[in-house]
Protein backbone atom coordinates (compact mmCIF):
# COMPACT_ATOMS: atom_id res chain seq x y z
CA UNK A 1 0.00 0.00 0.00
CA UNK A 2 1.18 3.44 -1.14
CA UNK A 3 1.07 5.29 2.00
CA UNK A 4 3.27 7.46 3.08
CA UNK A 5 4.96 8.07 6.17
CA UNK A 6 2.87 10.42 7.67
CA UNK A 7 -0.05 8.00 7.58
CA UNK A 8 -1.23 10.08 4.93
CA UNK A 9 -3.21 8.83 1.32
CA UNK A 10 -0.77 8.83 -1.20
CA UNK A 11 -2.69 11.04 -3.75
CA UNK A 12 -0.85 9.11 -6.39
CA UNK A 13 -2.12 5.74 -5.76
CA UNK A 14 -3.65 3.92 -8.50
CA UNK A 15 -7.10 3.48 -8.48
CA UNK A 16 -9.49 1.68 -10.90
CA UNK A 17 -13.17 2.83 -11.10
CA UNK A 18 -15.86 0.10 -12.20
CA UNK A 19 -18.86 1.40 -13.03
CA UNK A 20 -21.62 0.17 -16.28
CA UNK A 21 -23.18 3.85 -16.54
CA UNK A 22 -20.27 6.29 -17.65
CA UNK A 23 -22.15 8.68 -15.99
CA UNK A 24 -21.42 7.08 -12.96
CA UNK A 25 -17.79 6.50 -13.24
CA UNK A 26 -17.37 10.42 -14.26
CA UNK A 27 -18.99 11.39 -11.20
CA UNK A 28 -16.98 8.74 -8.99
CA UNK A 29 -13.85 10.23 -11.21
CA UNK A 30 -14.48 14.03 -10.32
CA UNK A 31 -15.05 13.32 -6.71
CA UNK A 32 -11.89 11.37 -6.45
CA UNK A 33 -10.29 14.02 -8.54
CA UNK A 34 -11.58 16.33 -5.75
CA UNK A 35 -10.46 14.10 -2.67
CA UNK A 36 -6.82 15.06 -4.82
CA UNK A 37 -6.57 11.32 -6.46
CA UNK A 38 -4.94 11.59 -10.09
CA UNK A 39 -4.03 8.24 -11.15
CA UNK A 40 -7.81 6.82 -12.24
CA UNK A 41 -8.56 4.29 -14.79
CA UNK A 42 -12.20 2.96 -16.28
CA UNK A 43 -13.39 -0.23 -16.90
CA UNK A 44 -17.28 -0.70 -17.38
CA UNK A 45 -17.41 -4.50 -16.22
CA UNK A 46 -15.73 -6.81 -13.68
CA UNK A 47 -14.25 -9.05 -16.73
CA UNK A 48 -12.96 -5.89 -17.87
CA UNK A 49 -11.31 -4.90 -14.42
CA UNK A 50 -9.60 -7.92 -13.60
CA UNK A 51 -7.51 -8.62 -16.58
CA UNK A 52 -6.14 -4.85 -15.87
CA UNK A 53 -5.98 -5.28 -12.36
CA UNK A 54 -3.71 -8.44 -12.92
CA UNK A 55 -2.06 -6.52 -15.66
CA UNK A 56 -1.28 -3.14 -13.84
CA UNK A 57 -0.41 -2.67 -10.35
CA UNK A 58 -3.52 -1.14 -8.85
CA UNK A 59 -3.64 -0.18 -5.36
CA UNK A 60 -7.84 0.45 -4.78
CA UNK A 61 -10.59 -0.57 -6.81
CA UNK A 62 -14.03 1.21 -6.65
CA UNK A 63 -16.84 -1.01 -8.11
CA UNK A 64 -20.27 -1.00 -8.55
CA UNK A 65 -22.22 -4.40 -7.89
CA UNK A 66 -24.58 -4.85 -10.31
CA UNK A 67 -22.99 -4.78 -13.66
CA UNK A 68 -23.59 -6.95 -16.85
CA UNK A 69 -20.92 -9.85 -17.70
CA UNK A 70 -18.74 -10.06 -14.30
CA UNK A 71 -20.82 -8.48 -11.30
CA UNK A 72 -18.56 -6.54 -8.60
CA UNK A 73 -19.37 -9.00 -6.17
CA UNK A 74 -17.58 -11.50 -8.00
CA UNK A 75 -15.07 -9.21 -8.76
CA UNK A 76 -14.44 -8.82 -5.12
CA UNK A 77 -14.08 -12.64 -4.90
CA UNK A 78 -11.69 -13.07 -7.96
CA UNK A 79 -9.43 -10.06 -6.35
CA UNK A 80 -9.57 -12.01 -2.92
CA UNK A 81 -8.87 -15.30 -4.58
CA UNK A 82 -5.88 -14.16 -6.92
CA UNK A 83 -2.75 -13.87 -4.35
CA UNK A 84 -1.24 -11.16 -5.98
CA UNK A 85 -4.56 -8.67 -5.96
CA UNK A 86 -5.65 -9.93 -2.69
CA UNK A 87 -4.37 -6.85 -1.07
CA UNK A 88 -5.85 -4.42 -2.95
CA UNK A 89 -8.92 -2.52 -0.99
CA UNK A 90 -12.04 -2.92 -2.40
CA UNK A 91 -14.93 -0.22 -1.92
CA UNK A 92 -18.37 -1.13 -3.47
CA UNK A 93 -20.80 1.94 -4.14
CA UNK A 94 -23.81 0.58 -5.40
CA UNK A 95 -27.85 0.38 -5.42
CA UNK A 96 -27.88 -3.36 -3.98
CA UNK A 97 -29.06 -2.53 -0.61
CA UNK A 98 -30.66 -6.44 1.02
CA UNK A 99 -29.09 -7.22 4.01
CA UNK A 100 -28.19 -9.96 2.69
CA UNK A 101 -26.01 -8.75 0.19
CA UNK A 102 -24.15 -6.45 2.49
CA UNK A 103 -23.33 -9.29 4.98
CA UNK A 104 -22.13 -11.24 1.49
CA UNK A 105 -20.11 -8.29 0.61
CA UNK A 106 -18.42 -8.03 4.47
CA UNK A 107 -17.88 -12.13 4.13
CA UNK A 108 -16.49 -11.89 0.72
CA UNK A 109 -14.06 -9.24 2.18
CA UNK A 110 -14.72 -5.59 1.08
CA UNK A 111 -13.25 -2.93 2.38
CA UNK A 112 -16.16 -0.51 2.62
CA UNK A 113 -19.95 -0.45 1.01
CA UNK A 114 -21.43 2.35 0.11
CA UNK A 115 -25.16 2.15 -0.87
CA UNK A 116 -26.37 4.68 -3.42
CA UNK A 117 -27.79 7.59 -3.31
CA UNK A 118 -24.50 8.80 -1.68
CA UNK A 119 -22.58 12.24 -1.27
CA UNK A 120 -19.20 13.63 -1.88
CA UNK A 121 -19.10 13.46 2.38
CA UNK A 122 -19.76 9.86 2.68
CA UNK A 123 -17.08 8.92 -0.48
CA UNK A 124 -14.48 10.69 1.62
CA UNK A 125 -15.33 9.41 4.99
CA UNK A 126 -15.61 5.59 3.56
CA UNK A 127 -12.19 6.81 2.14
CA UNK A 128 -10.46 7.99 5.24
CA UNK A 129 -11.78 4.39 6.99
CA UNK A 130 -10.49 2.64 4.73
CA UNK A 131 -6.92 3.82 4.82
CA UNK A 132 -6.29 4.83 8.37
CA UNK A 133 -7.64 0.86 8.81
CA UNK A 134 -4.99 0.03 6.48
CA UNK A 135 -2.09 2.11 7.82
CA UNK B 1 -83.03 -42.35 -17.43
CA UNK B 2 -86.99 -41.85 -17.65
CA UNK B 3 -88.01 -45.44 -17.92
CA UNK B 4 -88.63 -47.57 -14.36
CA UNK B 5 -86.16 -50.07 -14.60
CA UNK B 6 -86.28 -53.43 -12.90
CA UNK B 7 -82.64 -54.93 -14.18
CA UNK B 8 -79.51 -53.06 -15.89
CA UNK B 9 -81.14 -52.81 -19.52
CA UNK B 10 -84.62 -51.62 -20.39
CA UNK B 11 -87.07 -53.98 -23.38
CA UNK B 12 -86.74 -49.92 -25.16
CA UNK B 13 -83.13 -50.21 -25.27
CA UNK B 14 -82.62 -53.73 -26.49
CA UNK B 15 -84.80 -52.57 -29.00
CA UNK B 16 -82.68 -49.36 -30.12
CA UNK B 17 -79.42 -51.24 -29.68
CA UNK B 18 -80.79 -54.18 -32.18
CA UNK B 19 -82.20 -51.29 -34.66
CA UNK B 20 -78.78 -49.20 -34.87
CA UNK B 21 -77.09 -52.46 -35.37
CA UNK B 22 -79.31 -53.35 -38.00
CA UNK B 23 -79.37 -49.83 -39.68
CA UNK B 24 -75.42 -50.48 -39.07
CA UNK B 25 -74.92 -47.48 -36.88
CA UNK B 26 -72.32 -48.66 -35.06
CA UNK B 27 -71.28 -45.50 -33.40
CA UNK B 28 -74.76 -45.05 -31.80
CA UNK B 29 -74.58 -48.57 -30.63
CA UNK B 30 -71.63 -48.24 -28.63
CA UNK B 31 -73.09 -44.83 -26.74
CA UNK B 32 -76.05 -46.77 -25.79
CA UNK B 33 -74.07 -49.66 -24.55
CA UNK B 34 -72.27 -46.85 -22.62
CA UNK B 35 -75.02 -45.13 -21.42
CA UNK B 36 -76.60 -48.55 -20.49
CA UNK B 37 -73.17 -49.53 -18.73
CA UNK B 38 -72.96 -46.13 -16.92
CA UNK B 39 -75.67 -43.79 -16.98
CA UNK B 40 -74.15 -40.60 -16.15
CA UNK B 41 -71.81 -40.71 -18.61
CA UNK B 42 -74.41 -38.45 -20.59
CA UNK B 43 -74.75 -35.67 -18.17
CA UNK B 44 -70.79 -35.55 -17.87
CA UNK B 45 -70.97 -35.33 -21.87
CA UNK B 46 -73.31 -32.75 -21.86
CA UNK B 47 -71.47 -30.51 -19.43
CA UNK B 48 -68.31 -30.91 -20.96
CA UNK B 49 -69.83 -30.15 -24.16
CA UNK B 50 -71.21 -26.76 -22.53
CA UNK B 51 -68.15 -26.10 -20.69
CA UNK B 52 -66.30 -26.49 -24.21
CA UNK B 53 -68.87 -24.55 -26.14
CA UNK B 54 -68.25 -21.53 -23.33
CA UNK B 55 -64.37 -22.19 -23.96
CA UNK B 56 -64.56 -21.35 -27.22
CA UNK B 57 -66.55 -18.43 -27.32
CA UNK B 58 -64.42 -17.00 -24.60
CA UNK B 59 -61.52 -17.80 -26.87
CA UNK B 60 -63.33 -16.17 -30.01
CA UNK B 61 -64.38 -13.19 -27.69
CA UNK B 62 -60.39 -12.63 -26.67
CA UNK B 63 -59.47 -12.58 -30.13
CA UNK B 64 -62.33 -10.17 -31.00
CA UNK B 65 -60.57 -7.63 -28.27
CA UNK B 66 -58.19 -6.02 -30.40
CA UNK B 67 -56.99 -3.38 -28.14
CA UNK B 68 -55.43 -6.59 -26.81
CA UNK B 69 -53.86 -7.51 -29.94
CA UNK B 70 -52.98 -3.24 -30.17
CA UNK B 71 -51.41 -3.21 -26.81
CA UNK B 72 -48.97 -6.02 -27.92
CA UNK B 73 -47.96 -5.12 -31.25
CA UNK B 74 -48.36 -1.39 -31.10
CA UNK B 75 -48.78 0.33 -27.31
CA UNK B 76 -45.43 -1.58 -26.06
CA UNK B 77 -43.04 -1.62 -28.58
CA UNK B 78 -43.72 2.34 -28.38
CA UNK B 79 -43.32 2.45 -24.83
CA UNK B 80 -40.18 0.59 -25.07
CA UNK B 81 -38.95 3.37 -27.48
CA UNK B 82 -40.11 5.94 -25.00
CA UNK B 83 -38.15 4.41 -22.29
CA UNK B 84 -35.18 4.58 -24.52
CA UNK B 85 -36.06 8.08 -25.25
CA UNK B 86 -35.62 8.52 -20.97
CA UNK B 87 -32.47 6.89 -20.80
CA UNK B 88 -30.94 9.01 -23.68
CA UNK B 89 -32.34 12.01 -22.13
CA UNK B 90 -31.40 11.63 -18.70
CA UNK B 91 -27.55 10.18 -20.29
CA UNK B 92 -27.45 13.46 -21.96
CA UNK B 93 -28.29 15.76 -19.26
CA UNK B 94 -25.87 14.32 -16.25
CA UNK B 95 -23.04 14.59 -19.38
CA UNK B 96 -23.82 18.55 -20.46
CA UNK B 97 -24.36 19.01 -16.17
CA UNK B 98 -20.46 17.58 -15.56
CA UNK B 99 -19.43 19.08 -18.88
CA UNK B 100 -19.95 22.42 -17.28
CA UNK B 101 -19.21 21.12 -14.01
CA UNK B 102 -15.92 20.22 -14.87
CA UNK B 103 -15.09 23.55 -16.77
CA UNK B 104 -15.87 25.28 -13.76
CA UNK B 105 -13.80 23.35 -11.23
CA UNK B 106 -10.71 24.42 -12.78
CA UNK B 107 -11.51 28.13 -13.22
CA UNK B 108 -12.79 28.08 -9.53
CA UNK B 109 -9.26 26.38 -8.69
CA UNK B 110 -7.23 29.05 -10.52
CA UNK B 111 -8.95 32.29 -8.56
CA UNK B 112 -8.74 30.53 -5.40
CA UNK B 113 -5.21 30.09 -6.04
CA UNK B 114 -4.49 33.42 -6.68
CA UNK B 115 -6.15 34.74 -3.89
CA UNK B 116 -3.98 32.88 -1.60
CA UNK B 117 -0.96 34.19 -3.85
CA UNK B 118 -2.01 37.42 -2.86
CA UNK B 119 -2.94 36.91 0.75
CA UNK B 120 -0.21 37.17 2.74
CA UNK B 121 1.04 40.50 1.02
CA UNK B 122 -2.39 41.75 1.37
CA UNK B 123 -2.79 41.28 5.45
CA UNK B 124 0.86 43.19 5.11
CA UNK B 125 -1.01 46.11 3.65
CA UNK B 126 -3.32 45.93 6.11
CA UNK B 127 -1.31 46.01 8.93
CA UNK B 128 0.60 48.56 7.62
CA UNK B 129 3.50 46.61 7.43
CA UNK B 130 4.17 46.61 3.34
CA UNK B 131 7.35 47.47 1.88
CA UNK B 132 7.26 49.95 -1.53
CA UNK B 133 8.59 46.99 -3.37
CA UNK B 134 6.29 44.56 -2.08
CA UNK B 135 3.25 46.84 -2.50
CA UNK B 136 4.16 47.57 -6.36
CA UNK B 137 4.23 43.30 -7.02
CA UNK B 138 0.80 43.27 -4.57
CA UNK B 139 -0.52 46.18 -6.61
CA UNK B 140 0.76 44.01 -10.11
CA UNK B 141 -0.99 40.22 -8.92
CA UNK B 142 -4.52 42.48 -7.57
CA UNK B 143 -4.88 43.95 -11.13
CA UNK B 144 -4.72 39.98 -12.79
CA UNK B 145 -6.78 38.83 -10.11
CA UNK B 146 -9.03 41.25 -10.86
CA UNK B 147 -9.16 40.89 -14.73
CA UNK B 148 -9.32 36.91 -13.79
CA UNK B 149 -12.21 37.16 -11.92
CA UNK B 150 -13.73 39.22 -13.77
CA UNK B 151 -13.15 37.31 -17.42
CA UNK B 152 -14.01 34.02 -15.36
CA UNK B 153 -17.31 34.81 -13.37
CA UNK B 154 -19.19 35.78 -16.54
CA UNK B 155 -17.84 32.49 -18.06
CA UNK B 156 -18.71 30.52 -14.67
CA UNK B 157 -22.41 32.34 -15.11
CA UNK B 158 -23.01 30.82 -18.52
CA UNK B 159 -21.57 27.19 -17.76
CA UNK B 160 -24.08 27.70 -14.48
CA UNK B 161 -26.82 28.52 -17.38
CA UNK B 162 -25.91 25.61 -19.36
CA UNK B 163 -26.54 23.10 -15.75
CA UNK B 164 -29.95 24.88 -15.55
CA UNK B 165 -30.65 23.95 -18.88
CA UNK B 166 -29.62 20.54 -19.14
CA UNK B 167 -32.38 19.97 -16.52
CA UNK B 168 -35.35 20.07 -18.65
CA UNK B 169 -34.99 16.48 -19.02
CA UNK B 170 -37.28 16.23 -15.79
CA UNK B 171 -40.20 17.79 -17.54
CA UNK B 172 -40.36 15.77 -20.93
CA UNK B 173 -38.35 12.75 -19.27
CA UNK B 174 -41.65 12.85 -16.34
CA UNK B 175 -44.10 13.21 -19.38
CA UNK B 176 -43.05 10.42 -21.33
CA UNK B 177 -42.91 8.44 -18.05
CA UNK B 178 -46.15 8.97 -17.43
CA UNK B 179 -47.78 7.65 -20.25
CA UNK B 180 -45.89 4.31 -19.92
CA UNK B 181 -47.34 3.98 -16.54
CA UNK B 182 -50.81 4.64 -18.40
CA UNK B 183 -49.94 2.44 -20.64
CA UNK B 184 -48.87 -0.43 -17.82
CA UNK B 185 -51.79 -0.22 -16.26
CA UNK B 186 -54.13 -0.63 -19.11
CA UNK B 187 -52.63 -3.50 -19.56
CA UNK B 188 -52.80 -4.99 -16.04
CA UNK B 189 -56.62 -4.33 -16.68
CA UNK B 190 -56.46 -6.39 -19.79
CA UNK B 191 -54.53 -9.05 -17.83
CA UNK B 192 -57.11 -9.22 -14.82
CA UNK B 193 -59.72 -9.27 -17.09
CA UNK B 194 -58.89 -12.10 -18.96
CA UNK B 195 -58.07 -13.86 -16.00
CA UNK B 196 -61.13 -13.37 -14.64
CA UNK B 197 -63.01 -14.38 -17.85
CA UNK B 198 -61.05 -17.91 -17.36
CA UNK B 199 -62.21 -18.15 -13.84
CA UNK B 200 -58.38 -17.06 -11.94
CA UNK B 201 -59.12 -15.06 -9.08
CA UNK B 202 -56.96 -12.00 -9.44
CA UNK B 203 -56.77 -10.89 -5.79
CA UNK B 204 -55.28 -14.57 -5.28
CA UNK B 205 -52.22 -13.34 -8.09
CA UNK B 206 -51.94 -10.23 -6.58
CA UNK B 207 -51.07 -11.41 -3.25
CA UNK B 208 -47.44 -13.06 -4.55
CA UNK B 209 -45.94 -10.53 -5.65
CA UNK B 210 -42.30 -11.35 -4.45
CA UNK B 211 -39.78 -9.26 -6.86
CA UNK B 212 -37.80 -10.43 -8.79
CA UNK B 213 -33.96 -11.18 -8.12
CA UNK B 214 -31.24 -12.14 -10.09
CA UNK B 215 -27.96 -13.38 -9.39
CA UNK B 216 -26.32 -12.73 -6.04
CA UNK B 217 -29.93 -11.24 -5.40
CA UNK B 218 -29.35 -8.59 -7.47
CA UNK B 219 -32.32 -6.21 -7.93
CA UNK B 220 -31.59 -2.73 -8.21
CA UNK B 221 -32.32 -0.20 -6.60
CA UNK B 222 -35.20 -0.28 -3.85
CA UNK B 223 -38.07 2.55 -4.86
CA UNK B 224 -39.99 0.91 -1.35
CA UNK B 225 -37.61 0.17 1.18
CA UNK B 226 -39.56 1.78 4.08
CA UNK B 227 -42.49 -1.30 3.38
CA UNK B 228 -39.58 -3.69 3.52
CA UNK B 229 -37.21 -5.26 6.36
CA UNK B 230 -34.77 -7.16 4.27
CA UNK B 231 -32.99 -3.86 2.85
CA UNK B 232 -31.48 -0.89 4.39
CA UNK B 233 -32.85 2.17 4.09
CA UNK B 234 -29.84 4.77 3.67
CA UNK B 235 -25.65 4.90 4.86
CA UNK B 236 -26.81 4.55 8.26
CA UNK B 237 -28.42 1.42 8.50
CA UNK B 238 -25.26 -0.27 6.01
CA UNK B 239 -22.84 0.86 8.39
CA UNK B 240 -24.72 -0.06 11.91
CA UNK B 241 -25.01 -3.56 9.88
CA UNK B 242 -21.44 -4.00 8.81
CA UNK B 243 -20.14 -2.77 12.79
CA UNK B 244 -22.67 -5.79 14.37
CA UNK B 245 -20.30 -7.63 12.13
CA UNK B 246 -17.78 -6.66 13.51
CA UNK B 247 -16.46 -4.44 10.65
Amino acid sequence: MNVSPEGALDKNMKVLVVDDFSTMRRIVKNLLRDLGFTNIQEADDGSTALPMLQGGDFDFVVTDWNMPGMQGIDLLKAIRADSSLAHIPVLLITAEAKKEQIVMAAQAGVNGYIVKPFTAGTLKTKLDKIFERLG
Amino acid sequence: MSMAMVGRVSLEQAKSLVEFLETDQQEKADELIAEIQNPINSELFAEIGKLTRQLHDSLTNFQLDSRLSDLATADIPDAKERLNYVITRTEEAANKTMDAVESIFPVVDKISEQVRAVNPSWTKLMNNEIELKEFKTLCVDIDSLLVTTGKETSHIHSLMTDVLMAQDFQDLTGQVIRKVIDLVREVEESLINMLTAFGISAENIRGNSIPKVGENLVEGPIVNAEDRDDVVEDQDDVDDLLSSLGF
